[in-house]
């Protein structure tokens, strides 16, 4: 049957919706509260062993040999792994561009500092770190390359000798007749950027345990996993299994952000398995071991970004040039984060004609990886930045360039140049309810009186897409195939009566089981109580992808809904027959199947429910007895990319604008953060406290990009940042507490018209403060255009333009 | 050189003794010797809270306290916040106020908060992010938290009222 899914909350069979939209308490906390919730370290499975990795501390060199004779005789050790094991039981990983990828373990050189040589499985964690220590291997070093411009050039050392190159990829994509409108336009501005490389650092780091059972040819892992299937997939690649033997089972996790992708850990814990007869192997990274080897850098770019202006500041063209330093290889996907830009390349702006030009390259460093927003926040920062220096140049507001290129409200949806397609939008509400909230006016005066006292005050007012609901087509660009991300769900009806609701991931923060509990409560007229969500594995649940892309709260409430409907149709069906009424003067509200226009002649769900599974005899013939539906849940109208990368990608378009007011402090160049004000626009807000979160979050997280959080590399690519003593992550001190305004303006496109919203202000944060810091700094001359814009950065501009001035 | 040693700790009111190595950290003979894994560890070097216990009281880091350090000693864990069915005000403030997204940091959160409002029941907000400046938090932004405290705090000063009037 086709399914008709609800676009609005007033669709919904229920005449007093009491749980969706409104702002419930998680079914999820009571467990996370109390210290039960099995997170992966928490688990412990009989004969299981634990395993310790020794790490490269060469950013390239050959491996002349390894010993680990002595390792193996340590009591307590039952498995070593080396290179020569990877090579011999597993691939390299599958990349996208293909063939960048390594093995799990060094096989003949290495490619970064932390890079995985050689791997012990031992009784206990702490035996096993000792064995490491026994480990003899002797390296031959290799000429370093750190530097993405050098990396690029011709005769620079080889990551990998095989492609002749370091680029992974130069291509330029063209959208409309760019070179003209730059021809024909005023003004051109460019600017340079750079965005240092930063990443997700979930609380909680990477782990798993490994089953490699040889005489089943399976593997089961239990891990901290993001997206369960796709790492099931890649494991299935990697190790050469089925892809029906390998089931990967997702613990609770502390956070992930884009980064709990389980890099190359599951594999060398699943090859000490098999060496010691498929016992299972638990690997728990360590904060170490995430910082400076784990799926956990992200976004190291160089940008040059111009504008075509017309002299009243109407923008009539763009020109990105993104050179992005990828690490020593593709296998972490930090790819993708290249092509998602082309979502949301123009931002809110009816630019008509743009240009991408993307050079990949590989380096001496950790593999980058994604991160939340996965990758147009740099993008948006270099946009919106040039936006202000436009601004200044021709005498404008930062608001009015801004308001003079809004997409208006009546051309949605609206296809911007890079191809995807915005559902719906108000920003110029939302640029005029965040001046309202900020009382904008008065922060410039504020700004100017502080400026005769000698204090430098800037005000930053960016407004940025999130685009909701990723579809592989956006990352086609990087060579990644496929349409359309199936989300599935089961529900099923017991007979007392009571919901179940299986799918396939696990907890991660987000609080989707809630939502997906508010939607059926109303759907069916219960308690929230009265749902129970349970998860299932790989090989258990229906098709599933879970969090990424800003996508799962659309996609699971598409799936329960369409699972509801389809389950309501069948109770319909039989209630028809046991009512002896046709199946067409049915109707489902409230909870029960009742007759049309006789509102008494009614039956309730549970009823119906109890007949299907009870009473064979009242059945019409034919009907399975199973009060339960399945169903998947994907976009729809989604394109297969063009030659230019142009697609119908990712289905919506949420929209914030935020103004920041902050301070910075000539003297030592640092910056505080004074006021910050949000107004944001995620259509139906499904759980109001859960968008809440995911955009203070999100604050959070931009704060960190914009002042504090930097992976350092020096010259001789070894990590300088591998403890948060030197990696900074935002606290309560540097976090503003933000005040937030909601505007509504639902998806006409999606289930209760809800957009995508989990990557929150991570879009918009990096971009709001360095315009504001930029805006303070500007009667100095100063341009602060690397991030973070930490103190001694700015500082030494400071410093610089003084000495500019004296001279 | 002896290697191991008989330790023995009362925790959330009930004793655990074992033979350990010496190097065996406390947040390790908590989560794997006394099977308490309501405990995190988010850095295993003292940044970021996630491993906060009490310790005689004091709110400690456990990964950076070796378990022979604590033999002998009383200690509290997440587990002992709510013994029962019920949540703690804490824990039920934190519900309420969407104080947690994954949870992972909560734990160590609450034992700091609950260490704080034991010594001081009408802390100052400056007190309290002076507190809450010890924990990292990924997920939230800390907004949400700081009006679980609030919350906390109004919560239990009146239970203790209706204690003493009761
Ligand atoms: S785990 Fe102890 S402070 Fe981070
Ligand atoms: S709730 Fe996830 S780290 Fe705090």
């Amino acid at each position: 049957m086709s399914v008709k899914i609800p676009t609005s909350i007033d669709q919904l069979p229920n005449s007093n919706p009491r749980f969706i939209g409104q702002e419930v308490n998680r079914v999820e906390d009571p467990s996370l509260l109390t210290g039960r919730t099995q997170f992966i370290d928490d688990l412990v499975l009989p004969g299981m062993l634990h395993c310790a990795i020794l790490r490269s501390p060469h950013p390239h060199a050959k491996i002349v040999s390894i010993d680990t004779s002595e390792a193996e005789k340590l009591e307590g050790v039952l498995s070593v792994a080396t290179g020569k094991d990877a090579k011999e039981l597993t691939n390299p990983a599958p990349t996208a561009p293909e063939g960048w990828g390594a093995y799990c373990l060094a096989a003949d050189k290495v490619r970064f500092v932390g890079e995985p040589v050689a791997a012990i499985a031992a009784t206990s964690r702490y035996i096993a770190e000792d064995a490491l220590e026994l480990i003899e291997i002797e390296y031959e070093n290799l000429d370093v390359i750190v530097d993405a411009h050098k990396a690029a050039q011709d005769g620079s050392p080889l990551i990998f000798e095989e492609h002749g190159s370091n680029v992974m990829m130069q291509r330029v994509f063209t959208w409309g007749e760019v070179d003209q409108a730059f021809a024909d336009a005023d003004h051109v501005v460019t600017e340079k950027y750079r965005w240092n490389r930063l990443g997700a650092n979930p609380l909680e780091t990477y782990g798993c345990i490994s089953k490699w059972d040889l005489l089943e040819n399976s593997l089961t892992l239990w891990a901290s996993v993001q997206s369960q299937s796709h790492v099931a997939l890649g494991r299935a690649v990697v190790l050469g299994l089925p892809s029906n033997k390998v089931r990967v089972i997702s613990q609770p996790h502390g956070g992930s952000f884009g980064g709990k992708g389980g890099f190359r850990g599951p594999d060398i814990a699943a090859i000490l398995s098999r060496k010691a007869g498929g016992r299972p192997v638990k690997w728990i990274e360590d904060r170490m071991e995430y910082l400076g080897g784990g799926a956990g850098q992200s976004w190291d770019r160089h940008y040059e970004l111009s504008l075509a202006l017309t002299n009243d500041g109407e923008v009539t063209g763009l020109r990105v040039k993104l050179l992005d330093d990828l690490g020593a290889t593709a296998e972490a996907f930090g790819t993708v984060s290249a092509a998602k830009p082309l979502a949301a390349f123009v931002g809110c702006y009816a630019i008509p004609v743009a240009e991408y030009d993307l050079t990949m390259v590989v380096t001496n460093k950790l593999p980058g990886a994604p991160y939340r927003g996965m990758g147009p926040p740099p993008h948006n920062w270099a946009l919106e930045q040039t936006m202000d220096v436009a601004a200044r140049k021709l005498g404008l507001d930062p608001t009015e360039i801004r308001r003079k290129n809004f997409i208006q409200p009546s051309q949605f949806p609206y296809i911007i140049p890079s191809g995807n397609e915005y559902d719906s939008g108000e920003y110029e509400a939302a640029l005029d309810g965040v001046l309202e909230m900020s009382q904008y006016k008065a922060l410039r005066e504020e700004q100017a009186r502080a400026r005769q006292e000698g204090r430098y005050l800037g005000i930053g007012v960016v407004n940025t897409i999130e685009p909701g609901v990723f579809d592989w087509n956006a990352y086609a660009i990087v060579g990644v195939q496929g349409t359309g991300v199936p989300e599935g769900v089961t529900i099923a009806i017991d007979i007392m009566g009571k919901i179940t609701c299986k799918l396939g991931f696990s907890l991660e923060g987000q609080g989707q089981y809630t939502v997906v509990t508010q939607v059926l409560a109303d759907y069916f007229n219960v308690e929230m109580a009265d749902i129970e969500i349970v998860y299932q594995d790989t090989l258990s649940a229906p098709p599933h992808f879970g969090p990424g892309g800003s996508r799962l709260g659309v996609a699971i409430t598409g799936a329960s809904l369409g699972a509801a409907e389809m389950l309501v149709d069948k109770l319909c069906t039989v209630a028809a027959v046991l009512m002896q009424t046709e199946r067409e003067n049915i109707e489902f509200m409230d909870g029960f199947c009742r007759i049309k226009g006789m509102p008494d002649a009614k039956m309730h769900f549970a009823e119906v429910a109890g007949a299907i599974l009870a009473r064979s005899d009242l059945l019409p013939p034919g009907m399975d007895p199973s009060p339960q539906a399945t169903f998947a849940w994907t976009a729809a109208g989604r394109t297969q990319a063009d030659d230019q990368g142009r697609a119908k990608s990712y289905l919506t378009a949420a929209n914030a604008c935020h103004v920041v007011l902050v301070e910075v402090d000539i003297e030592t160049g640092h910056t505080e953060i004074l006021k910050y004000f949000i107004v944001d626009d995620c259509g139906t807000r499904l759980n109001p406290s859960n968008v809440e979160g995911m955009t203070q979050g999100g604050v959070a997280q931009g704060v960190g990009a914009a002042l504090l959080e930097e992976y350092v590399y020096d010259e001789g690519g070894q990590l300088l940042t591998s403890t948060f003593m030197d990696y900074l992550m935002p606290s309560v001190y540097e976090v503003p507490m933000t005040e937030k305004k909601a505007l509504v303006t639902p998806s006409p496109f999606t289930p209760l018209g809800a957009k995508g919203a989990g990557e929150g202000s991570m879009h918009t944060t990096p971009a709001a403060i360095m315009c504001a810091i930029n805006d303070a700094l500007s009667p100095l001359g100063i341009k602060a255009h690397e991030v973070p814009a930490a103190p001694n950065r700015i500082w030494s501009l400071i410093q610089q333009a003084r000495a500019g001035e004296s001279r | 050189m002896d290697t191991t040693r008989k330790i023995q700790m009362n925790v959330n009111g009930t004793s655990y003794s074992d033979e350990i190595d010496v190097r065996t950290t406390l947040v390790d003979f908590l989560r794997v010797n006394c099977g308490l894994t309501g405990t995190h560890v988010g850095c295993e070097h003292g940044v970021c809270g996630a491993c906060t216990i009490l310790w005689n009281g004091n709110a400690v880091r456990s990964c950076i306290m070796l378990a022979v350090q604590a033999d002998g000693s009383e200690i509290s864990t997440v587990e002992g916040l709510a013994p029962g069915s019920e949540l703690h005000p804490i824990q039920q403030a934190f519900m309420e106020e969407h104080g947690l997204q994954c949870g992972f940091c909560t734990p160590g959160f609450m034992m700091s908060i609950y260490e704080m409002i034991s010594r001081n029941p009408d802390p100052s907000d400056e007190e309290i992010k002076d507190v809450l400046g010890g924990q990292i938090c990924r997920c939230t932004g800390y907004q949400t938290i700081f009006k679980a405290v609030r919350s906390a705090i109004d919560k239990m000063a009146a239970a203790n009222k209706s204690a003493a009037q009761g």
